[in-house]
């Protein structure tokens, strides 16, 4: 019982109970702020598994802007809507036990998984190792992910523009 | 030019067909088409018989079927018998096709008439040139369809609807008879050629039991067709269909048709001693029955139907009791005195336009040439002595006197004096006494109908004179030079039968013109007695059939159609909601929203991971 | 270096993604569902991370894959938003049971 260990309960439980307040809570802001605990808690996972600069940038990306598009999303919208449970409760429980069935058939497949001690040093100027393969090794997709971020972008504009604004 | 006999039944089907097509075309030349093509067809078939004379037999055969080892063919047999049937059906036809020109005049469906009359005459040609049974079925059926749609030609009256409708359905009757013998007959003999069924008989191929099981099974398709007793309803009912109808086909021809298959058949029956009493019973009692019931109807046409049954059981008896010659001979003299006194009839309706003897009367003044053909007709079916009549049911007689049938013999005695009875009954009604039509109703006849009836006249006279014992058994000699298996039967005659039947006929006429001419005899008791009601409703036939069969199948229908309507119904009604909730729910199912299909399609994952983790698929 | 054992980061990861399943498949709000998906999103990043450091094959290259994913993720997030407020104007609801165009 170390630190670590510790550690990854404390955070594992936090992310844990942001999903399960999200699927419980009553108000569409208090959902996502639910979920904003999970991705935060999922940062500090991140860190215990050497993952510096991922951590970073799951705080920046989801719990930043993720989270703020969709704030925007729900005011946007209807702001003060709640989301009543489910439409159809004779679903919700037919996928509450498919869901289930796919939890202990996966966990099967996982359980008692090893594969070794694990890498050594990634931690280790983490940032400058990301950097390095990235520009080494993943330029192209690099590259074409930047063009799929500006073909979202421009696609988000068109899409939320109104109707026959071309006109005016 | 015997080679070119397949014309015989081609020619009218070219008829047939150039009618149908050009109906709208030809109009009132489709008659004259007809006549001419039928014509033809009788030249072709006098030149054919005149060859025939010569060759004794002809066969002519094409393949058309081959089921395993068995070859079904398809042609043209020739013998004594085929020629014979094949001039008189010839002969007749064209003469008919020429009396219907003045008797359809004016109809509307003028071209119509005569194309069903060359398919008539098609089928009947084609029927008695087929080399086997199969073929002949074909042309039997054909016949039937013929004869159906003539009877129906006025379609519009009820009665002859319903009569077409009742001759089709109880020939149908007889026809599934000769079905079943046509079928045990192929089981039997690997073979439906007339030729392999006579070997198969000489050779004693078949059981005793099934060759009479045989004989039977078609000679009810005989009784259907020709008329026989028990199948006889349809026969008088037939006469709805136009009078040149029925003096072809429900006097002349098809009604023989029943005949001629037992006479092709004789082998068959020649060695049933059983299945030939059966047909001399029938045929006896046949002819008693139609010629009591003869006696006392009111409708031209009904009597002259009745004298047909009578005289085709007459032909039946000769059968049964190995008289095949006298039976042939009495049919070929049929024709022509039957088809005339049809066609006199059909001028004396076509003139007064009325079928009801009581109303008639006196007309031999208006209709000279007729009342003088239909003496000449009735003279011959009496039996009147040197008419043809007398010397073809003279020699039936001797064949019934020497096969030793004495009640048999005595019955046909008494048929042929209510015959002449009966025929003269109709004769004194309808042309002499009192006219009780007022003159200018009477028509005068034209010549196409007066030509086909003075020659028919002079047949009815001379054509007994083909086969007597005194100038010579043409006929007799000429048909048992084609039929081997008749050699050693040869029924004389006497004098003292000669002279019975004589006497018999005479005093047939004798006794009719003292009731109708004479009024010698009280009517009135005779009228109000039972027998004679029973008579005037012909047994009560028509009741007892509708009272057992028609009602009978009437139940059982009426029983099908309550399960149809509870039972049937349900299960297919339980089966239609079935299909219903199920595409309601399919489409239901539909719903567009693809959480919904997400969810659908993720259970049907999960599903298929959970078999394959619990099969150990990792 | 590490002392946790791999399943659990795996375990976590699996829970997370089934409360994303459910969620994803049973709300009604389409701003909820889409945060169903992110959160289905970031359990799959987690697994890709923990292989980085405790898989078959270790190194940097998983953390650089889940830097794509999460890349992607942002972008199909805005394209989400854009269309769900496009549709927003269009019907004036957000809930997904009246997006029934398929149907039709």
């Amino acid at each position: 019982m170390n630190g670590e260990f510790i550690a990854f309960l404390i955070l594992s439980f936090t992310a844990i109970l942001g999903g399960i307040l999200m699927l419980n809570l009553k108000k569409v802001v208090h959902m996502l702020l639910s979920v904003v605990l999970t991705f935060v808690s999922l940062a500090g996972i991140y860190v215990l598994l050497s993952a510096e600069f991922v951590a970073v940038v799951q705080i920046l990306i989801y719990s930043g802007a993720v989270t703020i598009i969709l704030a925007f999303g729900i005011m946007l919208t209807k702001h003060t809507a709640r989301d009543e449970r489910t439409s159809n409760r004779l679903r919700a429980a037919l996928v509450g036990v498919g869901v289930l069935v796919f939890f202990f058939t996966v966990y099967g497949a996982i359980d008692n998984l090893f594969f070794g001690p694990g890498a050594e040093g990634l931690h280790v100027e983490n940032t400058q190792q990301i950097g390095e393969r990235i520009f080494a090794h993943y330029v192209i997709p690099f590259e074409l992910v930047s063009i799929v971020l500006l073909v979202a972008l421009m696609g988000a504009i068109v899409l939320a523009r109104k109707e026959g604004e071309e006109n005016k | 030019m015997i080679e070119f006999a397949w014309l015989i039944p081609a020619l009218p089907l070219l008829t047939f067909l150039l009618l149908i097509v050009l109906r709208e075309k030809l109009k009132k030349a489709s008659g004259y088409v007809a006549v001419l093509i039928s014509g033809i067809t009788f030249i072709v078939a006098t030149l054919v018989f005149l060859q025939l004379i010569d060759v004794g037999n002809f066969l002519m055969e094409w393949s058309w079927l081959t089921i395993g080892s068995i070859d079904i063919s398809f042609g043209i047999l020739l013998n004594p018998l085929n020629g014979l049937m094949l001039l008189l059906v010839a002969f007749i036809s064209f003469l008919i096709h020429m009396y219907s020109l003045g008797y359809m005049d004016g109809d509307q469906r003028f071209s119509t008439f005569f194309a069903y009359l060359s398919l008539f005459t098609s089928a009947m040609l084609g029927l008695v040139m087929s080399p086997n049974l199969l073929q002949f079925y074909m042309f039997w059926e054909l016949v039937g369809l013929g004869s159906f749609l003539l009877i129906g030609f006025y379609f519009y009256k009820n009665s002859a609807k319903q009569a077409a409708k009742k001759a089709f359905i109880m020939t149908r009757i007889g026809d599934v008879g000769l079905l079943i013998g046509l079928i045990l007959l192929f089981w039997q003999t690997n073979s439906l050629r007339f030729v392999d069924i006579y070997q198969a008989v000489t050779n004693g191929d078949m059981s005793g039991g099934m060759i009479t099981l045989i004989a039977i099974l078609i000679f009810i398709g005989a009784i259907g067709k020709s008329g026989q007793f028990p199948l006889h309803t349809w026969l008088p009912d037939a006469m709805e269909g136009p009078t040149p109808v029925s003096a072809l086909i429900h006097a002349a021809t098809m009604v023989a048709a029943g005949v001629y298959l037992v006479a092709v058949m004789y082998p068959l029956y020649m060695a049933s001693s059983l299945a030939m009493m059966i047909v001399a019973i029938v045929g006896a009692f046949t002819a008693i029955y139609a010629a009591t019931i003869g006696l006392v109807q009111n409708d031209l046409k009904q009597v002259l139907a009745y004298s047909t049954i009578s005289q085709l059981g007459f032909m039946m008896l000769a059968m049964g009791v190995l008289g095949y010659t006298a039976g042939i001979f009495h049919l070929f003299t049929h024709a022509f005195f039957k088809a005339l006194l049809f066609l006199a009839a059909g001028s004396v309706i076509h003139a007064v336009h009325t079928q009801n003897i009581k109303e008639m009367g006196g007309l031999n003044q208006k209709l000279k040439l007729t009342s003088a053909v239909f003496l000449i007709g009735a003279l011959a079916i009496s039996g009147f002595p040197l008419f043809s009549g007398f010397f073809s049911k003279e020699e039936i007689l001797a064949s019934v006197w020497a096969e030793g049938q004495y009640g048999l013999f005595i019955i046909a005695i008494v048929a042929a004096f209510l015959t002449s009875v009966y025929m003269f009954r109709l004769y004194f009604l309808v042309f002499h006494g009192e006219s009780k039509l007022t003159l200018d109703k009477v028509k005068p006849v034209p010549m196409t109908m007066k030509i086909p009836m003075m020659v028919l006249a002079l047949f009815a006279i001379f054509s007994g004179f083909f086969n007597t014992s005194w100038f010579g058994t043409y006929i007799a000699d000429f048909l048992e030079e084609g039929a081997t298996y008749l050699e050693g039967i040869h029924h004389g005659s006497s004098i003292w039968l000669m002279l019975l039947a004589t006497v018999v006929s005479l005093g047939g006429i004798a006794l009719a013109y003292l009731i109708y001419v004479k009024n010698a005899l009280n009517q009135e008791n005779w009228k109000t007695s039972g027998t004679y009601q029973m008579l005037l409703n012909k047994y009560y036939m028509d009741e007892f059939y509708d009272n057992t069969f028609v009602k009978g199948s009437r139940g059982i229908g009426l029983g099908f159609q309550y399960v149809e309507k509870y039972f049937v119904r349900l299960i297919i009604l339980f089966i239609g909601d079935l299909v219903t909730t199920f595409s309601r729910t399919g489409s239901k199912s539909q719903t567009g929203q693809a959480q919904t299909y997400t969810a659908v399609a993720f259970l049907g994952l999960v599903l298929f991971a959970a078999v394959y983790m619990l099969k150990g698929g990792y | 270096m590490t002392t946790i054992p791999l399943q659990a980061y795996l375990i976590l990861a699996l829970i997370l993604f089934c409360i994303g399943l459910f969620g994803a498949l049973t709300k009604r709000n389409t701003i909820i569902v889409l945060i169903c998906i992110e959160l289905m999103l970031n359990a799959v990043n987690l697994n890709l991370v923990a292989f980085s450091q405790l898989g078959n094959n270790p190194g940097i290259t998983g953390q650089v894959f889940s830097l794509f994913t999460i890349t992607i993720a942002a972008a199909e997030v805005a394209v989400g938003m854009a269309i769900l407020i496009a549709w927003y104007r269009h019907k004036n609801g957000v809930n997904v049971d009246e997006m029934d165009g398929l149907k039709d």
